[in-house]
């Protein structure tokens, strides 16, 4: 098991070496001078050019450049953004929590709603009900989360004939919140239109890998036993089906954990909310490489920590894994 | 099934059950607004506050640091600039500075400084200005928002606590427009680090109209009115600047109530408010020109030629012959919606009456297909089997890029009509959409492009925009770019630029700077095709008073200087409730009790269940 978990833990360390090299190159193979793309709309003088270049450190050789790059990046220091003049760890950090909130609260409610939605769809396959909410999510499924976001924003945040418009229409927070626990109800207000866009959009895969992965075991032996021992038909789906069934979605889940850092960029645009997604859009249309760098790099390590989670939890739960 | 039904039935029940406290306690506020209402009546029982939304967050609340043009508004309410554009005329007219001279040499400004206040109460001095003048000078951290302004200054000093002398390398005539806010020497002179200093104590120390007191990063700005403010404080308590990334969002925010104030709407968003009773729509001149740029042959700053532009563009009878092929009211029509006003000039738009200029009679390049077909013609670009010309020693066909932005349907719609245009008059032009780096890029540095679309905003002073067509901003012969819109590079009009710089008696400068519009008009290496107007929003049933810059037809949000701030009026809101905050204290209680409702349903529901799978188990 030990060794198991090195020679993940080794992968991943490998990965985030790999990603750290990547996003380096990746990043100035983006056309055009970065001093220049970012100063687009401000006229200035060849001098003044000269000097951003020499605050950006584009005036430096690219080798050095990137020495820099890695040694800065080993300390944790992402850079400093040229939009905001701040460092760009500093900047992830205010972002990181309006971002767990809402990804984190939106993940929670989909992997919920998808998996209890999944396994009464398969065990009732061909039903009424499997139709309805199959159909349903996979509606739900292929709208742009833009276009649901601001029907969403228009119907209860403005309010459309008889339905009162009763949600904000940004933001995580208005001017002069109630402090105490008033101030949660406040902000959890505000999440409800965001929490709701984003888990309609997303649940719908959940439902579908855990109808599918309770399909393949309905016909299982194990299950015929378990019927033949008597056992109520809900007791059956409960204690055997469904966890052997789940398996399959936890790799799903931990990999939207790891990308519950990306932020959601639609949503969190749609409705202001000021997390990492946002922070990620500023900075694309700034652009502000470095911002984009750190985002990028963020993402990139939750990933990788997330699949490797996985993959050591996936022997704990799983024995043919062990045994492979 | 039946079960299910049933449990379907009991969601129902919960949800209405949810749904009823929240009506309910929705009602209570309105009601309870009411009452506040009335008691509003005496001024004292309620603040007067303006909720401005932007579609901009703030990049920062130092204002050695901050660009977008947000913070800069705010600064500009926060802190006395040493003059400021008159409401009337746009002409620099006194602020933090009463009153000023020039030397005969032009070469040495004094002002004298206003006696007036810091918001904390200490006295304003000359020393503030020359110690931020100075700053900007020294500290490269401290260049950020506005060391281009100051890059032609030698010295600055306070000779006393009212007299500030600023001396210059050379004349600078825009000296009187200078975008520098004046900070309190005894607060900035303790920060160890400007150009990593957020600047985020409140209340904030200025001297300004209003003073910000709270600022909640991506979310709003608070400013309370200045008492202290030498003009005396403004007519509202509050202006809070309220972020919204999404432009539609902030629609449904205005159209609700939750912000009174939009301003530099898009064209969709602008007409998408139309026909609300409570909304104004601002529809008026604008600050900005949209021109297309035609590769006039692209060189360095020291000569050398560069990128790919087709040659026939450097011969300026086809610019000109181009120029006749666009029809600038077709333009303004179906690709602005009317939204414009079609371009006759050059890149200093109506709204500044003073330096504005275009051609008239004979001089006018007017929409003439035929004049066009005819310049060419006699030019020698001959006419093809297949319609298209080719150039005068017949080796190349008249087949161009026109260069624009991905995803802009309006940069595309202009395309379509472009592209028709020149094929009536034996051009071929095929689209090329480049994100904006690329863009940037190769209308900038590498001029890889023939027509490419671009537009500029426009300050009171112009200067910075003609300085945008100088040889020098040509790419250094490193091929490092340097900022040209246009490649342009000739010897009379960077005379007309030099004097105009050191000219300081305004109706001579105002006839210098219309001599380079008229320059760029004919030579065309841009041509001007419309300027787009100025739109806003507010809500009347909030603000009942507000006056644009310049006060004839003039902008509210995001012009030069403070007086539409300034100037604002407004409702009072019902006391103990601000904005619609008061509203929300009330909703969050209902849907917390609704939340409640809703557990408890459910918590019932699962333990009914719990009871029915024992049954089954005995």
């Amino acid at each position: 098991m030990l060794r198991y978990a090195l020679t993940k833990l080794g992968g991943a360390l490998l990965s985030i070496g790999m990603v750290v090299v990547a996003t380096f190159f990746l990043f100035r193979l983006i056309p055009g001078d970065p001093a220049i793309a970012y100063t687009r709309d401000v006229p200035l003088s060849p001098d003044q050019l000269a000097l951003l270049r020499r605050q950006m450190g584009l005036d430096r050789p690219l080798p050095e450049q990137f020495l820099d790059f890695v040694l800065r990046s080993l300390r944790g220091d992402l850079g400093t953004s040229y939009e905001y003049r701040r460092p760009v760890a500093e900047l992830i950090g205010e972002r990181l929590g309006p971002t767990l909130l809402l990804v984190g609260t939106g993940l929670a409610v989909a992997v919920t709603l998808g998996l209890w939605q999944g396994a009464r769809a398969a065990w009732n396959h061909g039903g009424r009900l499997d139709r309805f909410s199959t159909g349903l999510s996979l509606t739900l499924w292929s709208v742009p989360t833009f276009w649901l976001g601001l029907l969403l924003l228009m119907v209860f945040a403005a309010g459309v004939g008889p339905v009162p418009g009763i949600f904000p229409t940004r933001g995580m927070e208005d001017v002069d919140a109630p402090d105490g626990p008033l101030y949660l109800l406040h902000v959890a207000h505000h999440l409800v239109l965001p929490c709701l866009t984003l888990v309609a959009v997303v649940y719908a895969q959940y439902l579908v890998v855990m109808r599918s992965s309770l399909l393949d075991e309905i016909g299982q032996d194990y299950v015929t036993t378990a019927r033949a021992k008597g056992l109520r038909d809900a007791e059956v789906r409960r204690r055997h089906a469904v966890p052997n069934a789940l398996l399959p979605t936890v790799t799903l889940v931990f990999l939207h954990i790891g990308l519950v850092v990306q932020g959601a960029v639609t949503t969190e645009t749609v409705y202001s909310w000021p997390g990492l997604g946002l922070l990620f859009y500023e900075a694309i249309k700034g652009p502000d490489f470095a911002v984009m760098q750190g985002t990028f790099m963020v993402l990139c390590v939750a990933v990788i920590v997330m699949n490797t989670l996985a993959d050591v939890l996936y022997h704990v739960l799983d024995p043919r894994v062990r045994s492979a | 099934m039946t079960r299910l039904g049933g449990r379907l039935a009991a969601l129902g029940l919960a949800l209405s059950l949810g749904a009823s406290p929240a009506t309910a306690a929705q009602a209570v506020p309105a009601q309870a607004q009411g009452q506040a209402r009335t008691a509003a009546q005496d001024p004292a029982e309620g603040k007067r506050i303006v909720r401005l939304g932007a579609i901009q967050a703030i990049d920062s609340m130092n204002p050695f640091l901050a660009v977008r043009v947000i913070s800069t508004s705010v600064h500009r309410w926060m802190y006395a600039y040493l003059t400021t554009p008159d409401p009337k005329t746009l002409a620099p007219s006194p602020d933090l500075a009463e009153s000023w001279e020039v030397s005969d040499d032009k070469l040495t400004w004094t002002f004298k400084i206003r006696d007036t206040k810091w918001s904390d109460g200490a006295p304003v001095t000359a020393h503030d200005a020359a110690w931020t003048l100075s700053k900007i000078m020294t500290d490269d951290g401290a260049k950020t928002a506005n060391g281009p302004a100051v890059e032609n200054f030698e010295a600055v000093s306070s000779e006393d606590d009212r007299t500030l002398v600023i001396k210059t390398k050379r004349p600078q005539a825009s000296m009187l427009e200078l975008p520098i806010p004046i900070v309190p020497r005894h607060v900035w002179e303790k920060v160890p680090d400007i150009g990593s200093y957020e600047a985020e104590q409140y209340p904030a120390v200025g001297n300004g109209p209003y003073v910000a007191i709270e600022h909640k990063k991506n979310a709003y700005v608070k400013l309370k009115a200045n008492p202290a403010y030498w003009r005396g404080a403004p007519k509202i308590d509050e202006l809070h600047v309220i972020f919204y990334e999404n432009p539609e969002a902030a629609n449904v925010g205005l159209k609700k109530g939750d912000i009174d104030w939009i301003g530099r709407l898009a064209g969709p968003q602008f007409q998408a408010l139309a026909g609300d009773p409570d909304i104004v729509q601002w529809n008026t001149q604008g600050r900005r020109a949209s021109y297309l740029q035609i590769n006039p042959g692209a060189a360095t700053a020291d000569g050398k030629e560069i990128g790919d532009g087709h040659p026939a563009l450097k011969d300026p009878k086809v610019r000109r012959a181009i120029h006749h092929a666009i029809d600038k009211q077709a333009l303004v029509d179906q690709v602005q919606n009317g939204l414009a006003v079609p371009a006759h000039g050059s890149i200093v738009p109506p709204m500044y009456k003073d330096f504005f200029w275009q051609a008239e009679g004979d001089a006018r390049v007017t929409f003439d297909p035929a004049r066009a077909n005819e310049i060419l013609d006699d030019a020698g670009y001959k006419k093809g089997s297949d319609g298209i010309r080719t150039m005068p020693d017949g080796d190349r066909k008249l087949e161009m890029r026109f260069s624009i932005h991905t995803e802009d349907p309006v940069e595309d719609k202009l395309a379509q009509f472009l592209t028709g245009w020149l094929k009536d008059i034996g051009i071929r032009l095929t689209t090329r959409k480049l994100d904006s780096n690329k863009f940037t890029e190769e209308t900038g540095s590498t001029a890889l492009y023939d027509i490419a679309i671009s537009g500029w905003s426009v300050n009171p002073d112009p200067e910075e925009v003609f300085a945008t067509h100088l040889c020098s901003r040509r790419p250094t012969a490193a091929g490092e770019g340097g900022g040209t819109e246009s490649f342009y590079c000739d010897e009379e009009y960077e005379e007309l630029y030099q004097r105009q710089l050191a000219e300081l008696d305004r109706p001579r400068r105002i006839e210098l700077i219309k001599q380079m519009q008229e320059k760029l008009y004919t030579d065309a290496p841009i041509i001007a095709i419309y300027y787009p107007n100025n739109l806003e929003a507010y809500r009347k049933d909030r603000i009942t008073s507000i006056t644009p810059i310049p006060e004839d037809k003039g902008i509210l949000y995001g012009g030069s200087g403070y007086w539409p701030v300034y100037s604002l009026q407004a409702v009072a809101t019902p006391a103990g409730s601000s904005g619609n905050g008061g509203l929300s204290a009330g909703l969050i209680i209902g849907i917390g009790a609704a939340a409640v409702v809703a557990l408890g349903a459910g918590g019932y529901l699962l333990t009914r269940r719990r009871r029915a799978a024992a049954d089954d188990r005995e």
